[in-house]
């Protein structure tokens, strides 16, 4: 008979309790996807860099788990963790990963109001296209508002989770969002007709 | 028509007539929806892990145990006739004490009323 899958709670109670390895890669295992896949969007598709940033997250929730309260979901603690890390790793290196591709987008040829390629036919390569003009759209952005955007789009937090998960009010949050959006609007305007 | 959006707006209530939000919102649908494969990722993390106070080896304890024991045996072998001597000395003062019958149904009544007391305290602490 299979055993019924834990729930991360009881999983966090067994790693603080009996520091059970096995369990926290439970943890590992079962968020590894959404924490990857966000810091590959906050770093703009570095997925090397992302990776090391996700295993820091981790090896740093392994190290704190006790000061984990359970008020907010260990998702959410997670990205809290995954947004620092980013944000410590890219005040270090401030002026190459995303400084670099800043200058590659304004000598690709400004494509300011990027359209949809036209051979996006099908629902597959639209959705590919897309993908490729938001990376770009979003590597223009702060580091912070492109993370409150990461958040409340792509892991479809609340504001108050975003908070949470940016360590910041949450007017600041709807802040980063508008001045984001205000920003992409004009980096994405060729997808507006669409 | 595009309505702006207002400060106090959540991202899950914004108009799906907003054009950005809408194509923010395929996006992060199609974000959500791809699962990236483990690749060994969890195996690092599990391998990076610190070590372990309990993964000290299990002979540790007893091993520290003996090592007293064996130097407290070599302290008494030290010291040749004074454990005898204490032993003997304690026996002595021990069978040296007059022993009545009032002395013990004294102490009888002194040990059982100290049982009482610490059974009536534990049950008051409970």
């Amino acid at each position: 008979m299979a055993q019924p899958q834990l729930s991360d709670a009881q999983l966090i109670a067994r790693v603080v309790v009996h520091d059970d390895r096995n369990a926290f890669s439970d943890l590992v295992r079962r968020h590894q996807s959404a924490v990857r896949a966000t810091l590959r969007r906050l770093t703009a598709g570095n997925h090397a860099l992302a990776d090391d940033l996700a295993q820091e997250t981790f090896m740093l929730a392994y190290r704190n788990i006790k000061s984990f309260r359970q008020e907010a979901q260990f998702s959410t603690w997670l990205y809290r963790i995954a947004t620092n890390a980013f944000l410590a790793d890219a005040r270090r290196r401030k002026e190459d990963l995303l400084g670099d591709r800043d200058l590659e987008l304004t000598t690709e040829g400004d494509d300011e109001g990027a359209a949809p390629a036209e051979a996006a036919g099908s629902d597959h390569a639209r959705g590919a296209t897309l993908r490729i003009d938001i990376d770009r759209a979003l590597a223009v952005l702060s580091d912070a508002e492109r993370a409150a955007i990461v958040h409340c789009y792509h892991n479809d937090l609340s504001h108050e989770e975003a908070a949470i998960a940016l360590n910041c009010p949450v007017g600041t949050v709807k802040t980063h969002i508008l001045r984001a959006k205000a920003k992409l609007k004009s980096r994405l305007a060729g997808w507006e007709s669409q | 028509m595009t309505r702006a959006p207002e400060m106090n707006d959540s991202p899950r209530s914004q108009p799906a007539d907003d054009w950005l939000d809408a194509l923010l919102r395929a996006d992060g649908r199609d974000h959500r929806a791809d699962y990236l494969d483990d690749d060994g990722f969890t195996a690092r993390v599990a391998a990076a892990l610190p070590a372990s106070p309990a993964a000290l080896p299990a002979w540790r304890k007893p091993a520290v145990a003996a090592l007293w024991a064996a130097g407290g045996i070599g302290v008494a072998f030290a010291l040749p006739g004074a454990a005898s001597d204490a032993a003997h000395e304690i026996i002595r003062a021990i069978l040296a004490q007059r022993v009545s019958a009032g002395g013990i149904g004294t102490a009888l009544v002194v040990l059982l009323a100290s049982a009482w007391t610490a059974v009536a305290v534990v049950l008051r602490g409970d």
